[in-house]
């Protein structure tokens, strides 16, 4: 068993060790470089220090006020509409005076509280929401490719349907992947764009038929995001950034223009 | 929607609520310690967690069996990002620039203030959740799933839609900055 020469490498088989995720074999080639190398077993050494410290950190207790709470959730969910607790409700309304009381410098802030608040059913809401996460997630897709040969298959094989996929990158948009959202119960695609250091992500849910065209322009900002929703054919597309309107704007002309040229 | 988790229930011969009961409630305290490290708050934890155990309920339907531990952490960690960006958004760490992240970690992998494991075994539970909260969240929310929480490297990697090298770097860099940290402040 060859371990690897690479020091960051042969850091992470440490760690692993650690963690009891190595297979028999490295962990007995490591072990033996242990022995011979007592820089390396310091760091092993204190790897396993910190784990242990950490493990042994207090846990935060279940109450039996808390457990009872969860467990009565089962039964009737809708009890749970109101505010989980005092603590909570006190804050809800310290939260409500201070949006109100700073109205007129934030009123982004407040259509965000408003529209989290009030609308967390919407479509829109879910797509903000969906885009927002992706922001925070480590990577904004689940298959990463700027190729569209590569990105329609892996959708069409995951929820079995693909919307058009063109790589705008001659025009300053450039193709990142796709992944697989789920909004109102239902999987649908989204496609992730760059657009020099911001995403935008476009949901593509299937038109149920009710509805053949929505010319584009139906936008309007959700959770502090650009939106322009519209629909071509099978789909009706969201697309979504947090870079100016005209931006977006530009992208949906050009994305609209090489899904008809196909 | 509740009328999703029954029609679940008629396949399965449970009521939902039986179900959520297996499901949802051996897990609390797992769930709490998640949503405390993530929103850095015991009190925020139990709200969280309430809204997560809610949405559980709702996405009963979506749960195909496995592990149920790692499918309502997955639900916590969501409902704990959506409560900080609701409520502190300036504390989340975006990882718009993952280039700064690694920055940052490189940074730390060089302090020469690294203390030794005996040090490290004495440092003080409030040193260590002090420098724990100070992780970014990338690299805590790993740290916390594996050695809080107890989540296997390809838990992690699935859960969180990242290559299992990734999980592997940035519990390395999280522990790393950890030990950093505590060496700092000796």
């Amino acid at each position: 068993m060859e371990l690897p020469s690479d020091p960051a490498d042969l850091q992470l088989l440490l760690h692993a060790l650690v963690d009891g995720e190595l297979d028999a074999a490295t962990t007995l080639a490591l072990e033996r470089r242990l022995v011979e190398d007592p820089a390396l077993a310091a760091e092993h050494a204190r790897i396993a220090a910190l784990q242990t410290a950490v493990r042994n950190l207090p846990r935060p207790d279940v109450s039996d006020a808390f457990q009872a709470r969860i467990a009565a959730l089962g039964v009737a969910p809708q009890a749970a509409a109101r505010p989980a607790s005092a603590h909570s409700a006190w804050l809800g309304w310290r939260a409500m005076a201070a949006s109100i009381l700073v109205t007129a410098v934030l009123t982004s802030g407040l259509t965000q509280w408003a529209m989290t608040r009030n609308a967390p059913d919407s479509f829109a809401a879910a797509v903000a929401s969906s885009h927002r996460r992706s922001l925070l997630a480590a990577s904004p897709v689940d298959v990463a490719s700027s190729d569209r040969h590569t990105v329609k298959p892996w959708l069409d094989a995951r929820i079995g349907l693909s919307p058009a996929a063109p790589d705008l990158a001659k025009d300053g948009f450039s193709l990142l992947g796709g992944r697989v959202e789920v909004i109102a119960d239902k999987p649908v695609p989204a496609l992730v764009y760059k657009h020099r250091e911001h995403l935008i992500t476009l949901v593509a849910a299937p038109q149920d038929g009710r509805t053949a065209s929505i010319p584009a322009g139906a936008e309007r900002a959700a959770g502090g995001f650009s939106l322009i929703r519209w629909a071509d054919g099978a789909f009706t597309y969201w697309a979504i950034s947090d870079t100016d309107r005209a931006t977006l704007e530009d992208f949906v002309n050009r994305f609209r223009e090489a899904a008809a040229a196909g | 929607m509740p009328g999703e988790a029954d029609d679940v229930a008629v396949l399965t011969g449970k009521t939902s609520a039986e179900r959520f009961s297996e499901v949802v409630l051996p897990h609390l305290s797992d769930a709490l310690a998640l949503a405390r490290w993530l929103t850095g708050n015991a009190d925020d934890a139990e709200d969280v967690v309430q809204e997560a155990c809610l949405k559980a309920y709702k996405g009963l339907a979506t749960y195909a069996g496995g592990n149920a531990r790692a499918w309502l952490l997955t639900i916590v960690r969501n409902a704990s990002y959506a409560w900080l960006a609701r409520n502190h958004p300036r504390r989340i760490v975006a990882v718009g620039d993952l280039a700064d992240l690694d920055a940052l970690a490189a940074d730390a992998d060089t302090d020469a203030g690294t203390p030794e494991a005996a040090l490290i075994a004495k440092a003080d539970a409030a040193a260590l959740e002090t420098a724990i909260t100070l992780l970014p969240h990338p690299f805590r929310e790993v740290l916390v799933l594996r050695d809080v929480n107890g989540l296997g490297y390809r838990e992690i990697a699935t859960m969180l839609h990242v290559p299992l090298g990734t999980v592997m770097s940035r519990l390395s860099r999280a522990r790393a900055l950890l030990a950093a940290q505590l060496g700092g402040s000796r």
